[in-house]
């Protein structure tokens, strides 16, 4: 039996400091080394100040994932040399005194299958390292320290994945639920990182570390199953062992390093004394925590009767979910949400679209009140988007400056039908014949007008033309 | 000019105008000149204390509002930062650390006017007990220059000591102020764990390190301790202590109080027969002050050195491992080698005794020795607060002497390490434990100085300082012979 | 009894050249041998302890900005990086 298991490390992006100083969390708008101070740089005499909501979003992001939650968290030391370790030791924790971290003993559901949450840590990240030149002749290292100290939430889950596909949705869904939960940015380039181990039936387990993305990932663990399915095969025994991801040529490497002898040596962090973090603390937390996305979900499907894919899309994004709730009211939340689903996202489809674009959720209601007031045609409504979102001018000035109104006149629309038979003596003679094909006029329509004629009107007028 | 003052006498002499602070601060200087070659108490000095003093006397004359210190001399140990200043810790690795940031209490003095006059020699890292193991060489015992001044805070309790300055910041660890005090007959105070910030002190065992004043006499150090006591943002470890006035009452007195005589600490083997007549002495005066005085148990302590040691190794293996010589620390060029070998060679400039204590914190922490070693030393520690906690329901203190034995001559104890960890074996205990302890000058013997001391429950130092003020009543000492 | 090779190797752990240092090793052996004094007494019911706080004691999470040029203080610093020796 396949057993993949993670370990998911989440930058906490959306706080303002670092874990134990006040230098920013999101370190990547400074120049290198301009985001640091004697804490962070571990500098003699200095001495980590823990970040309280930092733990109050590592302690949410446990009670999302459905994990029990201690009275008391500690810290602890782990020591190893490192130059992107401005201590040469990592602050982080373990459950070494009973359970001290911020969360363990969760789940999370795919597909019906529950993957345990062994235990989720509170930690900081180290400094980022550049080899100059190629890695053989490399004289020097570089090292960045801005990121030292960022704010880490580690993840590490049971043995439980079947398959490499299972790993997918599971990331996928934590992605979302981080997201939602307004602690983390899983988009933004290195927030989010995973390592993992790996065994097949009756094999040792690996560890595989060094993987820069879930694309990685998944490409990791493929191989690395195919690996040990070939030794199995030749009746190899399967090492345990830690491998390292090479990106460049797409496989596993033993790390057999001194990493395997490596002592960590961990003890208290006697600098941060424990937490307290009471059961009305917690209680409080859970109650301020924004709705969980599958509450969303169900709350579109029953009270707006929105069909299943398109809630699913809708409440699985921040972005498209906030919109969405700001816009809708009564009578037209089935229309905003497949509004969105069909036409929005197609224009917002990355993360840096979502930042940058103009639109709000007044320009949805009212873009759903001139289509269904019949002012303007669905197509209409798609080209108006498209400027609304580069330029957030008001929905109906668009409408006017781009002449977008729908055309419903009857004799306008007659006007231009008979135009069209003109010119279209074939397909006339076509759509006499095969009615099917009648949307090909229909469309010669829509096009002289611009999208802008009514096409149910403009059905029905060619087809009673069509019959005389 | 006397130099041979306190703090408190100072300020009246400069608020009635018996002096400036300038003249005071020249004076001090110059003694510095006069004696510094011989004593070597500092490592480096302050260029601009004179500057300093003189815009005090402007602010004075002027009318300004002034710091509570009236710019008297204080003495800082060289591993705490000061900014813009050399921070060595007294170590070769540390040769060229500049530090870009001020130490909390440092900062708290400048904000009341004080002057710095330099920073003070120590035993390497504060690891030690005669500032033997000072990579810059040894502070001379001003009582006697062939003796040791005791460590680490060796130089700090020779500046005030030999005059050259009325007071000094040192560390305590073990029993870092508390046994070069005693040694150096001047008063040591360790506070209670996390009373004092420790932002800005170099760590060596964080968990049971504080600073603590250094002083001629007690209301001297109750003084200091308003100046640098409380919390501290900067500092997770400081508790509140609801802003207490150390100086308030401290001629109170003793009177009717219970002292829990340590029997571990006054019996041992290791007292030497001055120590030991000079603490029955020293109990008579506290009897004579109104105390009654019981003999009381303390089944642990025979265990502590260990535990100490093994903590403190611990912690000190991985407070050090940050010295790598890349970010900071001294010239040496990068460039050519490869990083585990450039690390390794940096730390050789480490000394003996740090270069031990950091293979030992490598030992005793490990997967497979912190069973035996590590955990229990931790659960040494709990079992002696306990014990610790159930002496203070009976007795308001404790008292022991600070050392077992006087002063010693130079090279005589530091070629066994098991006889130079038995030093300690009277001042660990407070540290372990969080209680605040201070070692009061009590008698010189042979022209060598002998410290008492007295421990108080946690945060009750108003009530130490009057224990320790009404001893002081009792005492009559020479003055220093430099 | 403390292993002199044992001793050794926790020193490369702890990146500690022992080259010239033959005479720590003995040392360190006698302080080891010394905390077997750690064996004689009863700990069986001790438990660890700590300071505590609680949540609402902690830092609060606001982005203090510090001194541009403290990188610039701070050795090995040349054109916006650390300069570290290479990793193998």
């Amino acid at each position: 039996m396949t057993k993949i298991g993670l370990e998911i490390h989440c930058q906490l992006t959306k706080l303002e400091s670092k874990l134990f100083c006040s230098c920013k969390a999101n370190y990547r708008e400074f120049e290198p080394n301009h985001n640091i101070c004697p804490v962070c740089m571990g500098l003699p005499g200095s001495l980590p100040r823990l970040n309280q909501k930092a733990v109050e979003s590592a302690t949410s992001i446990a009670m999302a994932l459905n994990c029990q939650t201690p009275e008391k968290i500690a810290f602890f030391r782990k020591n190893y040399f490192y130059p992107d370790l401005p201590k040469n030791f990592q602050i982080t924790q373990l459950n070494v005194y009973g359970d001290m971290s911020v969360g363990g003993e969760g789940y999370v559901d795919v597909e019906g299958k529950k993957i345990k949450i062994r235990r989720i840590q509170l930690e900081e990240d180290p400094g980022r390292l550049i080899y100059e030149g190629a890695s053989d002749r490399t004289k020097i290292t570089l090292v960045d320290y801005n990121r030292a100290g960022t704010p880490l939430v580690e993840i590490v889950t049971d043995p439980d994945f079947d398959n490499p596909r299972q790993v997918r949705i599971f990331l996928n869904i934590l992605s979302d639920l981080l997201e939602n939960l307004g602690v983390a940015e899983p988009g933004l380039e290195g927030a989010m990182r995973a390592d993992g181990n790996v065994s097949i039936e009756g094999g040792n387990k690996v560890e595989i570390k060094n993987i820069g993305s879930f694309h990685d990932l998944e490409k990791a663990l493929h191989f690395e199953l195919t690996r040990q399915q070939s030794l199995s095969e030749r009746d190899i025994e399967i090492a345990m062992e830690t491998r390292h991801w090479d990106d460049r040529r797409k496989i596993t490497i033993s790390s057999r390093s001194k990493e395997e002898d490596q002592d960590y040596r961990y003890f208290l962090e006697n600098d941060i004394p424990w937490v307290k973090i009471e059961q009305n603390t917690r209680d409080t937390l859970k109650e301020n925590m924004p709705e969980s996305i599958s509450s969303k979900k169900e709350r579109y499907i029953h009270k707006f009767d929105i069909a299943p894919q398109v809630a699913d899309i809708i409440a699985s994004d921040r972005y498209y979910s906030q919109l969405f709730e700001n816009a809708y009211s009564e009578h037209n939340a089935k229309d905003i949400a497949n509004l969105i689903t069909t036409d929005v996202i197609g224009f917002i489809d990355t993360k840096e679209k979502q930042e940058t674009s103009k639109i709000t959720p007044k320009h949805l209601s009212d873009l759903i009140d001139a289509i269904n007031a019949k002012t303007i045609t669905r197509n209409s409504a798609k080209v108006a988007l498209q400027e609304i979102v580069k330029s957030g001018k008001d929905t109906d000035r668009i409408l006017k400056e781009m002449d977008l109104g729908q055309v419903s006149d009857s004799s306008e629309i007659d006007g231009i039908i008979s135009q069209i038979f003109e010119d279209e003596k074939q397909a006339v003679i076509d759509a006499k014949e095969r009615p099917e094909t009648v949307n090909f006029l229909v469309g010669k329509v829509m096009q002289k007008t611009k999208g802008k004629a009514d096409p149910v009107k403009t059905l029905e007028l060619i087809k009673s033309k069509l019959n005389q | 000019m006397n130099l041979n003052t306190s703090i408190l006498k100072y300020i009246e002499d400069v608020k009635s105008g018996t002096f400036t602070v300038e003249e005071f601060t020249a004076a001090t200087l110059q003694r510095i000149k006069d004696v510094d070659t011989d004593v070597h108490a500092y490592l480096s000095l302050n260029d601009s204390a004179i500057n300093d003093a003189k815009k005090i006397d402007q602010k004075i004359s002027s009318g300004e509002k002034i710091g509570q210190c009236y710019g008297f001399p204080i003495s800082i140990k060289d591993n705490i930062c000061i900014t813009g200043t050399k921070t060595t810790c007294a170590s070769k690795i540390l040769e060229n650390f500049i530090a870009p940031y001020t130490s909390t209490v440092v900062n708290h003095l400048q904000n009341e006017d004080a002057i710095i006059t330099g920073k003070t020699n120590l035993d390497e890292f504060a690891m030690g007990l005669t500032t033997e193991f000072s990579a810059y060489g040894p502070t001379k015992n001003p009582w006697n220059v062939d003796y040791v001044p005791g460590g680490s805070s060796g130089g700090s309790a020779a500046s005030v000591a030999a005059n050259e300055c009325l007071a000094s910041l040192g560390s305590d660890t073990g029993g870092s102020v508390r046994n070069p005090a005693s040694f150096c007959s001047v008063v040591g105070l360790k506070p209670t764990y996390g009373l004092i910030s420790r932002y800005g002190l170099i760590s060596y065992a964080n968990s049971i390190e504080q600073i603590g004043p250094m002083t001629k006499t007690v209301k001297d150090s109750a003084f200091l301790l308003n100046i640098i006591a409380g919390q501290d943002v900067h500092d997770d470890t400081t508790i509140d202590n609801g802003n207490a006035n150390y100086l308030e009452n401290i001629e109170n007195g003793i009177e009717g109080k219970k002292i829990g005589i340590i029997k571990e600490m006054t019996t041992s083997d290791g007292l030497s027969s001055e120590v030991s007549t000079a603490t029955k002495d020293a109990i008579n005066d506290f009897e004579s002050l109104g105390a009654s005085c019981e003999e009381v148990a303390l089944p642990t302590i025979p265990y502590t050195i260990a535990a100490y040691y093994t903590i403190t190794s611990t912690e000190a293996g991985s407070n050090l491992a940050r010295y790598d010589n890349i970010r900071y620390g001294y010239e040496m060029e990068s460039e050519g080698y490869e990083y585990n070998s450039y690390i390794s060679k940096s730390r050789t400039k480490f000394g003996p005794e740090v270069t031990r204590r950091i293979i030992l914190g490598g030992f005793v922490p490990s997967a497979g020795h912190a069973g035996k070693y590590f955990l229990k030393a931790l659960k040494v520690k709990s079992k002696l607060i306990s014990e610790i906690n159930s002496a203070f329901e009976k007795f308001d203190y404790l008292i022991a002497p600070t050392s077992p034995v006087q002063p010693f001559r130079f090279g005589e104890k530091i070629d066994d390490p098991v006889t130079l960890m038995l030093l300690d074996y009277n001042t660990v205990t407070a540290n372990l434990t969080g209680k605040p302890a201070i070692s009061v000058p009590y008698r010189v013997v042979n022209g060598l100085p002998i410290g008492m001391q007295i421990m108080a429950n946690s945060l009750e130092e108003k009530s130490l300082f009057q224990a320790a003020h009404a001893l002081e009543t009792k005492t009559k000492l020479p003055e220093v012979p430099l | 009894m403390v292993d002199e090779e044992e001793i050794i190797r926790v020193a490369e752990l702890m990146k500690i050249d022992l080259e010239d240092h033959g005479e720590h090793v003995s040392r360190v052996k006698k302080m080891l041998e010394y905390f077997d004094i750690l064996d004689q007494i009863d700990l069986t019911s001790e438990e660890i302890t700590s300071q505590q706080k609680s949540l609402n004691e902690l830092r609060k999470d606001e982005f203090i900005p510090h001194d541009k040029k403290l990188i610039e203080s701070l050795k090995n610093f040349r054109e916006h990086y650390v300069r570290a020796p290479k990793m193998n």
